[in-house]
């Protein structure tokens, strides 16, 4: 049993909106990275994760308890970030945060403390007035400041600066290391890659691909094998190229062309409807 | 009821509740300082000059106490409308606000019910209704006590208050479920300020009289007969229940309601 099941989740908006027999699983302990273009239902998916939308068909759970009827359970360990964060804007950014924790019911002033200064955040001030950048940054504190086992993040480093993206991979890195849970989506690939151990790739409310990125890799890796006049010639080429040379045939050389994440994505995103 | 997050809505309601009290504070001075024979007289001339208008608003003449000067010239308009508009701001601010700005999702992204959530916010609307008709209570008692001693029946004014607690209960009940029915601080505007309003202005019809009497039983204004609260009416009070019980039923409607609802936040 998985710390977050999907099980044919359905939710259909109409217009090939929605998202259609969506199922999978997450590991205790596993990063899973959720994938896809824009409106293809990753946050609809999110949503019935956190119990703001009743399923239509299927169910999830997460830690076996149900999304919709025992949200508010699941809530008290589970960390998180909104795609689009929105505040009580008049609120100050340290009221906000105390304000957060008091709600909760759970203390975290360590926590709070601590990445607060991993981030650089200046909470002063009204939220409503700071930049995109730092809005992204109190929500990130409100997401792990209760140091949740579960953390569902959606686009968590839309707005942050290549440093400030560097050291949220890093947290993932430790959360990780700590054994949470984590759901993740994005759009940037240097952050899956560093931080996933599987990747779903969900495309027009489908599940398109599943499986590790080194298995995806190699699922999609391309294969060129060149003839060449003379063995020695197969040598060098080998050799410049990164290349194989055949061992029963010298002259031939074969060349795997690495694919990055990003191609494998952008296979997958742009892709007309499969099968 | 989550005291968190009721402090911190309570703290929000703090301006606009000073604002409607000084509001408040300034007709409920001025209007019992004009009762006096004199003035009374200006006010009747008012209504010689106009009666259609004066009777819309509630304000007929020919009361000789202080009391049914009062149920004219303030229970007709100004402490039903004021807190009303206070009712309205507030109802969408709480709920239909939150959803529609998306900042609903840090409240609910947290091991605290819907319920719970809707039940507190809800406690903040009454809260405020409270507060405003307990400061009016006392503000008519003081008022009249230091300007005409004895004039007023401290029984009276509480019987009518009363009765208009019940009948603005319900309103905020009305306005809630509106709150928690849309999505959109739009909608649950255009519902929840629109009918109420709508209302106000069937009631005004009303008052004026002849064919248009009829009109008085399409609107919930009526539900609040201040004349009848004051005099001991049992129908009255049977009208002022009825508001309440009204006022609960749309309550517990908009907390199932907000409970159940699909939210995109």
């Amino acid at each position: 049993m998985g710390m977050m099941e999907v099980s044919h989740l359905t939710r259909d908006y109409g217009q090939g909106k929605g998202i259609f027999d969506l199922s999978f699983s997450i590991a205790p302990g596993e990063v899973f990275g959720f994938l896809g273009p824009n409106g293809a239902g990753k946050t609809t998916t999110i949503r019935h994760l956190m119990g703001f939308l009743r399923p239509r068909g299927g169910s999830c759970t997460i830690d076996g308890m149900d999304c919709w009827k025992d949200a508010a359970r699941i809530q008290k360990n589970l960390g998180y970030i909104p795609g689009e964060i929105a505040f009580f804007g008049d609120m100050d950014g340290w009221a906000y945060l105390s304000f957060l924790q008091k709600y909760r019911g759970m203390p975290g002033g360590n926590r709070m403390m601590e990445l607060i200064a991993r981030f650089e955040v200046n909470p002063k001030g009204k939220i409503k007035k700071m930049s995109k950048g730092m809005k992204q940054k109190i929500g990130i504190v409100a997401a792990f400041m209760h140091d949740p086992a579960i953390l569902i993040l959606d686009e968590p480093t839309s707005g942050l600066d290549p440093l400030m993206q560097g050291r949220f991979v890093e947290l993932i890195q430790e959360e990780k290391a700590a054994g949470k849970t984590i759901l993740m989506s994005s759009h940037m690939f240097e952050e899956v890659e560093r931080t996933c151990d599987r990747i779903g790739i969900i495309r027009s409310g489908k599940l398109v691909a599943l499986d590790s990125a080194s298995a995806l890799g190699a699922k999609h890796r391309k294969r060129y094998t060149v003839t060449l006049a003379a063995p020695q010639e197969a040598a060098d080429f080998a050799q410049a190229f990164g290349g194989e040379q055949n061992r029963l045939n010298p002259c031939q050389v074969t060349l795997t062309q690495k694919q990055t994440l990003e191609d494998i994505f952008l296979h997958y995103y742009a892709e007309e409807d499969r099968p | 009821m989550n005291l968190t997050l009721y402090r911190k809505e309570l703290k929000g309601s703090w301006k606009l509740l000073t604002i409607f009290a000084a509001i408040l504070t300034m007709y409920i001075s001025m209007i019992i300082s004009m009762y006096d024979p004199q003035m009374a007289d200006a006010l009747k001339q008012f209504e010689e000059l106009m009666p259609e208008l004066m009777a819309a608003v509630g304000m007929v003449g020919g009361q000789d106490t202080l009391m049914g000067f009062m149920t004219s010239y303030l229970y007709g308009m100004i402490l039903l409308v004021f807190p009303m508009v206070y009712i309205i701001i507030r109802a969408n601010g709480l709920v239909a606000r939150y959803v529609d700005q998306g900042s609903m999702a840090a409240l609910l992204a947290a091991p605290v019910k819907r319920s719970r959530v809707a039940f507190t916010q809800w406690m903040v609307l009454v809260t405020g209704i409270v507060l405003l008709e307990a400061y009016s209570t006392a503000l008519e008692w003081f008022v009249s006590e230091g300007m005409f001693p004895g004039e007023l029946e401290l029984r009276q004014l509480l019987q009518v208050n009363g009765g208009l607690l019940c009948l603005h209960l319900f309103i905020g009940g009305f306005c809630f479920l509106c709150s928690c029915l849309f999505s959109e601080a739009k909608l649950s505007l255009t519902f929840g300020a629109g009918i109420p309003v709508l209302m106000y202005i069937l009631q005004m019809l009303a008052n004026m009289g002849g064919k248009l009497e009829k009109i008085q039983y399409t609107t919930f204004f009526t539900l609040f007969q201040a004349g009848g609260l004051a005099a001991g009416e049992e129908q009255a009070f049977l009208f002022a229940g009825i508001a309440l019980l009204a006022a609960v039923v749309c309550s517990v409607a908009g907390i199932l309601v907000f409970r159940s609802k699909d939210l995109h936040l």
